[in-house]
Protein backbone atom coordinates (compact mmCIF):
# COMPACT_ATOMS: atom_id res chain seq x y z
CA UNK A 1 0.00 0.00 0.00
CA UNK A 2 3.14 2.32 0.84
CA UNK A 3 4.60 1.24 -2.57
CA UNK A 4 1.79 2.23 -4.32
CA UNK A 5 1.01 5.34 -2.28
CA UNK A 6 5.00 6.55 -3.23
CA UNK A 7 4.28 5.58 -6.51
CA UNK A 8 1.35 7.84 -7.30
CA UNK A 9 3.78 10.77 -5.47
CA UNK A 10 6.54 10.41 -8.02
CA UNK A 11 4.28 9.61 -11.25
CA UNK A 12 2.66 13.28 -10.53
CA UNK A 13 5.61 14.98 -10.32
CA UNK A 14 7.58 13.62 -13.06
CA UNK A 15 5.07 14.96 -15.79
CA UNK A 16 6.03 18.24 -14.66
CA UNK A 17 9.80 18.11 -15.46
CA UNK A 18 11.77 19.10 -18.41
CA UNK A 19 14.40 16.81 -19.79
CA UNK A 20 17.72 16.16 -17.82
CA UNK A 21 19.38 14.58 -19.92
CA UNK A 22 22.82 15.10 -18.88
CA UNK A 23 24.67 15.46 -15.78
CA UNK A 24 24.57 18.66 -15.05
CA UNK A 25 25.93 20.77 -11.90
CA UNK A 26 25.45 24.26 -11.35
CA UNK A 27 28.30 25.92 -9.25
CA UNK A 28 27.71 29.16 -7.87
CA UNK A 29 27.21 31.85 -10.63
CA UNK A 30 28.66 29.75 -13.71
CA UNK A 31 27.05 26.80 -15.47
CA UNK A 32 29.09 23.55 -16.14
CA UNK A 33 28.56 20.00 -17.38
CA UNK A 34 29.99 17.10 -15.96
CA UNK A 35 30.87 14.23 -18.17
CA UNK A 36 29.96 10.44 -16.86
CA UNK A 37 34.09 10.11 -16.08
CA UNK A 38 33.92 13.34 -13.83
CA UNK A 39 31.19 12.06 -12.12
CA UNK A 40 33.10 8.58 -11.67
CA UNK A 41 35.93 10.76 -10.02
CA UNK A 42 33.65 12.55 -7.94
CA UNK A 43 32.05 9.57 -6.55
CA UNK A 44 34.04 7.00 -4.55
CA UNK A 45 34.43 3.96 -6.69
CA UNK A 46 37.04 2.44 -4.54
CA UNK A 47 35.27 1.12 -2.04
CA UNK A 48 32.42 1.15 -4.25
CA UNK A 49 30.09 -1.92 -2.87
CA UNK A 50 27.33 -0.91 -5.32
CA UNK A 51 27.92 0.57 -8.31
CA UNK A 52 25.25 2.36 -10.20
CA UNK A 53 25.60 3.55 -14.11
CA UNK A 54 23.26 5.49 -16.21
CA UNK A 55 20.05 4.50 -14.07
CA UNK A 56 16.67 5.63 -15.49
CA UNK A 57 13.19 4.53 -13.95
CA UNK A 58 10.42 4.69 -15.88
CA UNK A 59 6.66 4.54 -14.53
CA UNK A 60 4.62 3.96 -17.73
CA UNK A 61 5.64 7.30 -19.35
CA UNK A 62 7.04 9.31 -16.40
CA UNK A 63 10.97 9.74 -16.28
CA UNK A 64 11.14 8.99 -12.56
CA UNK A 65 14.75 9.04 -12.23
CA UNK A 66 17.31 10.44 -14.84
CA UNK A 67 20.66 9.04 -15.46
CA UNK A 68 21.86 8.60 -12.60
CA UNK A 69 25.69 6.97 -11.89
CA UNK A 70 26.82 7.37 -8.53
CA UNK A 71 28.82 3.99 -6.32
CA UNK A 72 28.26 3.37 -2.77
CA UNK A 73 31.07 2.71 -0.71
CA UNK A 74 31.15 -0.12 1.80
CA UNK A 75 30.69 -0.02 5.86
CA UNK A 76 29.56 3.37 5.54
CA UNK A 77 26.20 5.66 5.47
CA UNK A 78 25.16 6.98 2.35
CA UNK A 79 21.97 9.20 3.09
CA UNK A 80 20.00 10.27 -0.26
CA UNK A 81 18.01 13.37 0.41
CA UNK A 82 15.91 15.70 -1.62
CA UNK A 83 11.98 16.68 -1.77
CA UNK A 84 9.04 14.41 -1.87
CA UNK A 85 8.69 13.27 -5.12
CA UNK A 86 12.73 13.45 -6.31
CA UNK A 87 13.27 9.42 -6.94
CA UNK A 88 15.26 9.28 -3.52
CA UNK A 89 13.01 6.36 -2.65
CA UNK A 90 12.51 5.00 -6.02
CA UNK A 91 16.67 5.14 -6.46
CA UNK A 92 16.67 3.10 -3.06
CA UNK A 93 14.60 0.32 -4.21
CA UNK A 94 16.11 -0.12 -7.02
CA UNK A 95 19.12 -1.16 -4.93
CA UNK A 96 17.33 -4.55 -4.42
CA UNK A 97 14.85 -4.58 -7.16
CA UNK A 98 11.85 -3.65 -4.92
CA UNK A 99 10.46 -1.58 -7.94
CA UNK A 100 10.22 -5.41 -9.73
CA UNK A 101 6.74 -5.01 -7.70
CA UNK A 102 5.40 -1.88 -9.09
CA UNK A 103 4.09 -3.06 -12.65
CA UNK A 104 4.37 0.14 -14.24
CA UNK A 105 7.95 0.73 -13.07
CA UNK A 106 10.60 0.17 -16.10
CA UNK A 107 14.25 0.28 -15.26
CA UNK A 108 17.32 1.07 -17.40
CA UNK A 109 20.75 0.84 -17.19
CA UNK A 110 22.65 -1.03 -14.53
CA UNK A 111 23.49 -1.68 -10.54
CA UNK A 112 26.21 -3.36 -10.07
CA UNK A 113 26.23 -5.04 -6.46
CA UNK A 114 30.00 -6.55 -5.52
CA UNK A 115 30.41 -6.27 -9.41
CA UNK A 116 27.11 -8.12 -10.65
CA UNK A 117 24.70 -6.28 -12.45
CA UNK A 118 21.55 -7.20 -10.24
CA UNK A 119 19.05 -6.74 -13.17
CA UNK A 120 20.95 -8.99 -15.46
CA UNK A 121 18.55 -12.60 -16.13
CA UNK A 122 19.09 -15.02 -13.38
CA UNK A 123 19.58 -12.68 -10.28
CA UNK A 124 18.03 -14.83 -7.57
CA UNK A 125 16.44 -11.76 -6.35
CA UNK A 126 15.85 -14.02 -2.98
CA UNK A 127 19.43 -14.11 -2.23
CA UNK A 128 19.64 -10.62 -3.18
CA UNK A 129 17.08 -9.14 -0.65
CA UNK A 130 18.73 -11.90 2.15
CA UNK A 131 22.04 -9.81 1.04
CA UNK A 132 20.44 -6.36 0.58
CA UNK A 133 18.32 -5.77 3.32
CA UNK A 134 15.63 -3.36 4.20
CA UNK A 135 14.18 -1.58 6.75
CA UNK A 136 10.84 0.40 6.05
CA UNK A 137 9.24 3.88 7.56
CA UNK A 138 7.04 2.42 9.84
CA UNK A 139 7.89 -0.78 11.54
CA UNK A 140 6.49 -4.00 10.08
CA UNK A 141 6.84 -6.43 12.58
CA UNK A 142 5.24 -10.23 12.44
CA UNK A 143 2.42 -10.37 14.46
CA UNK A 144 4.30 -12.81 16.19
CA UNK A 145 6.65 -13.53 19.26
CA UNK A 146 9.75 -11.33 19.13
CA UNK A 147 11.68 -14.09 18.87
CA UNK A 148 10.06 -15.74 15.61
CA UNK A 149 10.46 -12.42 14.12
CA UNK A 150 14.18 -12.48 14.09
CA UNK A 151 14.33 -16.36 13.45
CA UNK A 152 11.16 -16.31 10.41
CA UNK A 153 14.07 -15.34 8.14
CA UNK A 154 16.67 -17.85 9.16
CA UNK A 155 14.06 -20.83 9.22
CA UNK A 156 12.51 -19.98 5.84
CA UNK A 157 15.84 -19.80 4.33
CA UNK A 158 16.45 -23.01 5.53
CA UNK A 159 19.83 -21.96 7.99
CA UNK A 160 17.86 -23.27 11.11
CA UNK A 161 15.93 -26.08 11.93
CA UNK A 162 13.17 -26.13 14.33
CA UNK A 163 9.84 -27.43 14.90
CA UNK A 164 8.74 -31.27 15.90
CA UNK A 165 10.18 -32.79 12.42
CA UNK A 166 13.60 -31.65 13.57
CA UNK A 167 13.60 -32.64 16.51
CA UNK A 168 12.67 -36.20 15.05
CA UNK A 169 15.37 -36.12 12.61
CA UNK A 170 17.67 -34.83 15.41
CA UNK A 171 18.78 -31.41 13.92
CA UNK A 172 16.94 -29.35 15.98
CA UNK A 173 19.09 -25.89 15.95
CA UNK A 174 17.91 -24.59 19.66
CA UNK A 175 21.03 -23.36 20.34
CA UNK A 176 21.82 -21.86 17.13
CA UNK A 177 18.58 -19.74 17.08
CA UNK A 178 19.04 -18.71 20.76
CA UNK A 179 23.02 -17.35 19.48
CA UNK A 180 20.87 -15.81 16.20
CA UNK A 181 18.53 -14.52 17.97
CA UNK A 182 20.64 -13.02 20.44
CA UNK A 183 23.38 -11.53 18.17
CA UNK A 184 20.76 -10.21 15.99
CA UNK A 185 19.23 -7.88 19.54
CA UNK A 186 22.66 -7.24 20.74
CA UNK A 187 23.13 -5.61 17.26
CA UNK A 188 20.14 -4.03 17.19
CA UNK A 189 20.75 -2.26 20.16
CA UNK A 190 17.34 -4.50 21.75
CA UNK A 191 18.81 -7.58 23.28
CA UNK A 192 18.80 -5.19 27.02
CA UNK A 193 15.02 -4.24 26.65
CA UNK A 194 13.12 -7.71 25.83
CA UNK A 195 15.33 -10.73 26.72
CA UNK A 196 13.50 -11.59 29.61
CA UNK A 197 9.91 -11.69 27.22
CA UNK A 198 11.54 -13.09 23.74
CA UNK A 199 8.50 -14.87 23.63
CA UNK A 200 6.13 -12.26 23.54
CA UNK A 201 4.01 -10.95 21.15
CA UNK A 202 6.29 -7.81 18.47
CA UNK A 203 3.21 -5.97 18.40
CA UNK A 204 3.48 -5.15 22.51
CA UNK A 205 6.90 -3.42 21.88
CA UNK A 206 6.80 0.63 21.61
CA UNK A 207 6.88 2.02 17.76
CA UNK A 208 10.98 2.86 18.06
CA UNK A 209 11.54 -1.07 19.74
CA UNK A 210 9.32 -2.50 16.84
CA UNK A 211 12.00 -0.66 14.37
CA UNK A 212 14.64 -2.11 16.05
CA UNK A 213 13.54 -5.19 16.05
CA UNK A 214 12.79 -5.26 12.54
CA UNK A 215 16.37 -4.12 12.12
CA UNK A 216 17.14 -7.14 14.18
CA UNK A 217 15.00 -9.15 11.52
CA UNK A 218 16.68 -7.80 8.69
CA UNK A 219 20.55 -8.39 9.98
CA UNK A 220 19.71 -11.99 11.63
CA UNK A 221 19.22 -13.12 7.64
CA UNK A 222 23.08 -11.69 7.08
CA UNK A 223 22.76 -8.89 4.65
CA UNK A 224 25.86 -6.61 3.85
CA UNK A 225 24.01 -4.19 3.00
CA UNK A 226 20.63 -2.80 4.57
CA UNK A 227 18.27 -0.33 2.80
CA UNK A 228 16.31 1.87 5.19
CA UNK A 229 13.44 4.32 3.81
CA UNK A 230 13.02 7.07 6.15
CA UNK A 231 13.72 4.78 9.55
CA UNK A 232 12.91 7.23 12.45
CA UNK A 233 10.28 9.55 10.30
CA UNK A 234 7.20 7.82 12.64
CA UNK A 235 9.73 7.57 16.33
CA UNK A 236 9.44 10.21 18.99
CA UNK A 237 13.24 12.36 19.33
CA UNK A 238 14.36 9.93 21.92
CA UNK A 239 13.11 6.88 19.79
CA UNK A 240 14.90 8.49 16.54
CA UNK A 241 18.18 8.78 18.94
CA UNK A 242 18.36 5.22 19.24
CA UNK A 243 18.02 4.19 15.72
CA UNK A 244 20.69 7.50 14.46
CA UNK A 245 23.38 5.82 17.36
CA UNK A 246 22.33 2.14 15.85
CA UNK A 247 22.61 3.23 12.18
CA UNK A 248 26.16 4.70 13.41
CA UNK A 249 27.36 1.65 14.83
CA UNK A 250 25.86 -1.17 12.48
CA UNK A 251 28.09 1.27 9.57
CA UNK A 252 31.13 -0.64 11.28
CA UNK A 253 29.87 -3.89 9.82
CA UNK A 254 27.61 -3.14 7.50
CA UNK A 255 26.82 -0.70 4.48
CA UNK A 256 23.74 1.80 5.26
CA UNK A 257 21.98 3.32 2.54
CA UNK A 258 19.39 5.57 4.00
CA UNK A 259 16.54 7.96 2.90
CA UNK A 260 15.57 10.45 5.30
CA UNK A 261 13.46 13.75 4.56
CA UNK A 262 15.18 15.17 8.09
CA UNK A 263 18.30 16.70 6.46
CA UNK A 264 19.66 17.49 9.89
CA UNK A 265 19.15 13.72 10.43
CA UNK A 266 21.47 13.26 6.89
CA UNK A 267 24.03 15.50 8.35
CA UNK A 268 24.28 13.54 11.98
CA UNK A 269 24.75 10.27 10.59
CA UNK A 270 26.12 9.77 6.94
CA UNK A 271 29.59 9.78 5.70
CA UNK A 272 28.35 10.92 1.96
CA UNK A 273 25.09 12.37 0.99
CA UNK A 274 23.70 12.11 -2.26
CA UNK A 275 20.79 15.22 -3.26
CA UNK A 276 18.39 14.37 -5.78
CA UNK A 277 16.28 17.54 -6.63
CA UNK A 278 13.09 17.42 -8.47
CA UNK A 279 12.73 15.82 -12.01
CA UNK A 280 14.63 12.70 -10.57
CA UNK A 281 18.23 14.29 -10.76
CA UNK A 282 20.94 13.52 -8.74
CA UNK A 283 22.56 17.43 -8.25
CA UNK A 284 25.46 16.64 -6.25
CA UNK A 285 26.92 13.75 -4.42
CA UNK A 286 30.01 13.87 -2.00
CA UNK A 287 31.18 13.97 1.40
CA UNK A 288 27.99 14.80 3.95
CA UNK A 289 30.26 17.46 5.70
CA UNK A 290 30.74 19.47 2.01
CA UNK A 291 27.14 19.03 1.29
CA UNK A 292 26.56 20.64 4.23
CA UNK A 293 29.11 23.41 4.32
CA UNK A 294 29.79 24.14 1.19
CA UNK A 295 27.76 22.44 -1.74
CA UNK A 296 28.65 23.34 -4.92
CA UNK A 297 25.48 23.76 -6.65
CA UNK A 298 23.51 26.44 -5.85
CA UNK A 299 20.12 24.33 -6.14
CA UNK A 300 21.46 21.94 -3.65
CA UNK A 301 22.47 25.36 -1.48
CA UNK A 302 19.04 26.44 -1.94
CA UNK A 303 17.41 23.28 -0.39
CA UNK A 304 19.88 22.56 2.50
CA UNK A 305 19.50 26.49 3.07
CA UNK A 306 15.32 26.22 3.01
CA UNK A 307 15.03 28.42 0.04
CA UNK A 308 13.12 26.10 -1.35
CA UNK A 309 11.44 22.77 -0.72
CA UNK B 1 10.61 32.25 -0.09
CA UNK B 2 9.96 29.92 2.97
CA UNK B 3 12.10 30.48 6.73
CA UNK B 4 10.99 34.12 6.13
CA UNK B 5 11.54 35.05 9.80
CA UNK B 6 15.09 33.16 9.34
CA UNK B 7 16.11 35.12 6.87
CA UNK B 8 15.36 38.32 8.19
CA UNK B 9 17.58 37.64 11.80
CA UNK B 10 20.48 36.50 9.30
CA UNK B 11 19.61 40.34 7.74
CA UNK B 12 19.56 41.59 11.51
CA UNK B 13 22.63 39.84 12.21
CA UNK B 14 24.57 41.28 9.52
CA UNK B 15 23.30 44.96 10.63
CA UNK B 16 24.15 44.61 14.07
CA UNK B 17 27.24 43.15 13.02
CA UNK B 18 28.01 45.77 10.75
CA UNK B 19 26.86 48.40 13.14
CA UNK B 20 29.22 47.42 15.95
CA UNK B 21 31.69 47.82 13.44
CA UNK B 22 31.31 51.10 12.70
CA UNK B 23 30.77 52.04 16.42
CA UNK B 24 34.42 50.60 17.02
CA UNK B 25 36.13 51.99 14.27
CA UNK B 26 34.28 55.28 15.24
CA UNK B 27 35.60 54.68 18.94
CA UNK B 28 39.01 54.12 17.54
CA UNK B 29 39.13 57.46 15.55
CA UNK B 30 38.14 59.08 18.52
CA UNK B 31 40.70 58.05 20.82
CA UNK B 32 43.32 58.70 18.25
CA UNK B 33 41.95 62.24 18.10
CA UNK B 34 41.84 62.47 22.47
CA UNK B 35 45.53 61.22 21.67
CA UNK B 36 46.34 63.85 19.17
CA UNK B 37 44.24 66.70 21.60
CA UNK B 38 45.35 65.69 24.98
CA UNK B 39 41.66 65.64 25.15
CA UNK B 40 41.12 64.13 28.30
CA UNK B 41 36.67 64.39 28.00
CA UNK B 42 36.55 62.40 24.43
CA UNK B 43 38.92 60.37 25.79
CA UNK B 44 37.01 59.31 29.42
CA UNK B 45 33.82 58.91 26.68
CA UNK B 46 35.25 56.11 24.57
CA UNK B 47 36.09 54.67 27.70
CA UNK B 48 32.91 54.68 29.10
CA UNK B 49 31.35 53.51 25.90
CA UNK B 50 32.93 50.58 25.79
CA UNK B 51 30.61 48.80 27.71
CA UNK B 52 27.89 49.33 25.39
CA UNK B 53 30.17 47.81 23.14
CA UNK B 54 30.99 44.62 25.14
CA UNK B 55 27.07 44.26 25.34
CA UNK B 56 26.30 44.38 21.77
CA UNK B 57 29.09 41.83 21.15
CA UNK B 58 27.22 39.49 23.78
CA UNK B 59 23.88 40.19 22.24
CA UNK B 60 25.34 39.08 18.90
CA UNK B 61 27.08 36.36 19.98
CA UNK B 62 23.47 34.83 21.80
CA UNK B 63 22.01 35.77 18.50
CA UNK B 64 24.90 33.53 16.80
CA UNK B 65 24.36 30.87 19.32
CA UNK B 66 20.42 30.78 19.44
CA UNK B 67 20.32 30.59 15.19
CA UNK B 68 22.48 27.57 15.12
CA UNK B 69 20.71 26.34 18.11
CA UNK B 70 17.24 26.43 16.70
CA UNK B 71 17.25 27.35 13.31
CA UNK B 72 20.50 24.86 12.58
CA UNK B 73 22.02 27.13 9.70
CA UNK B 74 23.98 25.16 6.96
CA UNK B 75 25.80 25.79 4.35
CA UNK B 76 26.58 29.28 3.35
CA UNK B 77 24.15 30.52 5.77
CA UNK B 78 26.14 28.18 8.40
CA UNK B 79 29.39 30.26 7.49
CA UNK B 80 27.72 33.25 7.29
CA UNK B 81 26.54 32.60 11.32
CA UNK B 82 29.73 31.32 12.58
CA UNK B 83 31.95 34.20 10.19
CA UNK B 84 30.38 36.53 12.58
CA UNK B 85 30.38 35.25 15.82
CA UNK B 86 34.54 35.00 15.26
CA UNK B 87 34.32 38.63 13.62
CA UNK B 88 31.81 40.13 16.45
CA UNK B 89 35.23 39.32 18.50
CA UNK B 90 37.70 40.69 16.55
CA UNK B 91 35.68 44.08 16.79
CA UNK B 92 34.73 43.77 21.14
CA UNK B 93 39.02 43.64 20.73
CA UNK B 94 39.51 46.43 18.48
CA UNK B 95 37.26 48.35 20.96
CA UNK B 96 39.35 47.25 23.95
CA UNK B 97 42.27 48.75 21.88
CA UNK B 98 40.33 52.24 21.53
CA UNK B 99 40.22 51.79 25.15
CA UNK B 100 44.05 51.17 25.80
CA UNK B 101 44.60 54.67 23.12
CA UNK B 102 42.76 56.76 25.12
CA UNK B 103 43.97 55.82 28.30
CA UNK B 104 47.48 56.74 27.30
CA UNK B 105 45.93 59.67 25.76
CA UNK B 106 46.81 62.51 28.36
CA UNK B 107 49.71 60.92 29.67
CA UNK B 108 52.26 61.18 26.48
CA UNK B 109 53.67 64.74 26.39
CA UNK B 110 53.75 64.23 22.31
CA UNK B 111 56.55 66.68 21.70
CA UNK B 112 59.13 64.04 22.26
CA UNK B 113 59.04 61.54 19.38
CA UNK B 114 58.10 64.07 16.80
CA UNK B 115 58.78 61.95 13.63
CA UNK B 116 56.92 58.79 14.79
CA UNK B 117 53.45 59.90 13.50
CA UNK B 118 51.05 57.78 15.63
CA UNK B 119 48.00 59.80 13.93
CA UNK B 120 48.97 58.02 10.31
CA UNK B 121 49.45 54.57 11.36
CA UNK B 122 45.79 54.84 13.48
CA UNK B 123 43.86 56.25 10.33
CA UNK B 124 45.46 53.45 7.99
CA UNK B 125 44.73 50.68 10.96
CA UNK B 126 41.44 52.39 11.85
CA UNK B 127 40.66 51.81 8.02
CA UNK B 128 41.93 48.51 7.54
CA UNK B 129 39.01 47.40 9.99
CA UNK B 130 36.72 49.75 8.31
CA UNK B 131 37.63 48.36 4.59
CA UNK B 132 37.00 44.34 6.07
CA UNK B 133 33.64 45.49 7.97
CA UNK B 134 32.45 46.93 4.47
CA UNK B 135 33.66 43.15 2.97
CA UNK B 136 31.58 41.54 5.32
CA UNK B 137 28.63 43.94 4.36
CA UNK B 138 29.05 43.10 0.53
CA UNK B 139 30.80 39.67 0.77
CA UNK B 140 33.49 41.37 -1.09
CA UNK B 141 36.47 38.64 -1.04
CA UNK B 142 38.35 41.21 -3.58
CA UNK B 143 38.35 43.52 -0.39
CA UNK B 144 39.31 40.93 1.58
CA UNK B 145 42.56 40.35 -0.01
CA UNK B 146 43.36 43.93 -0.10
CA UNK B 147 42.95 44.43 3.81
CA UNK B 148 45.30 41.30 4.01
CA UNK B 149 47.98 43.00 1.87
CA UNK B 150 47.59 46.37 3.65
CA UNK B 151 48.46 44.41 7.02
CA UNK B 152 51.94 44.21 5.69
CA UNK B 153 52.48 47.95 5.02
CA UNK B 154 50.88 48.49 8.36
CA UNK B 155 53.46 46.50 9.92
CA UNK B 156 56.33 48.23 8.06
CA UNK B 157 55.15 51.37 9.05
CA UNK B 158 54.69 50.41 13.13
CA UNK B 159 58.40 48.57 12.50
CA UNK B 160 59.64 51.29 11.63
CA UNK B 161 58.06 53.92 14.20
CA UNK B 162 59.44 51.38 16.77
CA UNK B 163 62.74 51.54 16.18
CA UNK B 164 62.95 55.74 15.53
CA UNK B 165 61.56 55.58 18.97
CA UNK B 166 64.53 53.06 20.66
CA UNK B 167 67.08 54.85 18.51
CA UNK B 168 66.28 58.09 19.24
CA UNK B 169 65.79 57.21 23.08
CA UNK B 170 69.57 55.48 22.68
CA UNK B 171 70.99 58.38 21.31
CA UNK B 172 69.84 61.43 23.00
CA UNK B 173 71.01 62.90 26.03
CA UNK B 174 67.85 64.06 27.07
CA UNK B 175 68.05 66.47 29.84
CA UNK B 176 64.18 64.82 31.16
CA UNK B 177 65.47 60.70 30.49
CA UNK B 178 62.68 59.82 33.07
CA UNK B 179 59.92 61.77 30.61
CA UNK B 180 61.45 60.67 27.98
CA UNK B 181 61.45 56.73 28.86
CA UNK B 182 57.78 56.85 30.00
CA UNK B 183 57.02 58.60 26.44
CA UNK B 184 58.84 55.98 24.96
CA UNK B 185 56.32 52.98 26.40
CA UNK B 186 53.49 55.19 25.61
CA UNK B 187 54.34 55.77 22.24
CA UNK B 188 55.51 51.99 21.99
CA UNK B 189 52.47 50.40 23.41
CA UNK B 190 50.53 52.52 21.28
CA UNK B 191 51.88 51.49 18.23
CA UNK B 192 51.74 47.74 18.79
CA UNK B 193 48.19 48.32 19.83
CA UNK B 194 47.76 49.94 16.31
CA UNK B 195 49.27 46.88 14.86
CA UNK B 196 46.97 44.80 16.88
CA UNK B 197 44.31 46.89 15.28
CA UNK B 198 45.01 45.90 11.84
CA UNK B 199 45.58 42.11 12.73
CA UNK B 200 41.79 42.32 13.88
CA UNK B 201 40.94 43.84 10.63
CA UNK B 202 42.57 40.96 8.73
CA UNK B 203 41.22 38.51 10.39
CA UNK B 204 37.49 39.80 9.51
CA UNK B 205 38.58 39.97 6.49
CA UNK B 206 40.11 36.67 7.08
CA UNK B 207 36.77 35.25 8.56
CA UNK B 208 34.61 36.76 5.50
CA UNK B 209 36.74 35.48 2.54
CA UNK B 210 35.60 31.74 4.64
CA UNK B 211 32.21 33.03 4.64
CA UNK B 212 31.53 34.04 0.92
CA UNK B 213 34.18 31.50 -0.73
CA UNK B 214 34.66 28.81 2.19
CA UNK B 215 38.69 30.02 1.48
CA UNK B 216 40.81 29.47 4.70
CA UNK B 217 43.78 31.18 3.03
CA UNK B 218 43.94 34.10 5.06
CA UNK B 219 43.39 32.59 8.00
CA UNK B 220 46.92 30.57 7.66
Amino acid sequence: MTETTTETEEQSTGTSVGSGDTDTRTTKGESEERTRDEWREYSFSEDAILSVDDLNVYYGDDHALKDISMDIPEKSVTALIGPSGCGKSTFLRCLNRMNDRIKSARVEGTVEYNGEDVYQDGTNLVELRKRIGMVFQAPNPFPKSIRDNIAYGPRKHGDINRGFVASLLGRDDKEEEDELVEESLRKAALWDEVNDRLDDNALGLSGGQQQRLCIARCLAVNPEVILMDEPASALDPVATSKIEDLIEELAKEYTVVVVTHNMQQAARISDQTAVFLTGGELVEYDETDKIFENPESQRVEDYVTGKFG
Amino acid sequence: MPRDDYRERLDTLRGEVVSTGETVVGRLRDALVALEDKDDELARRVVEGDDEVNERYLEIEQECVDLIALQQPVAGDLRFVVASFKIVTDLERVGDLAVNLSDRATEARRDRFAEVDVQEIGAFAASMVEDAVEAYENGDIEACRGVAESDDVLDTRCEGATRRVIRELADAAHEDADGSVSDAKNLLLTVRDLERVGDHGVNIAARTLYMVEHEDELLR
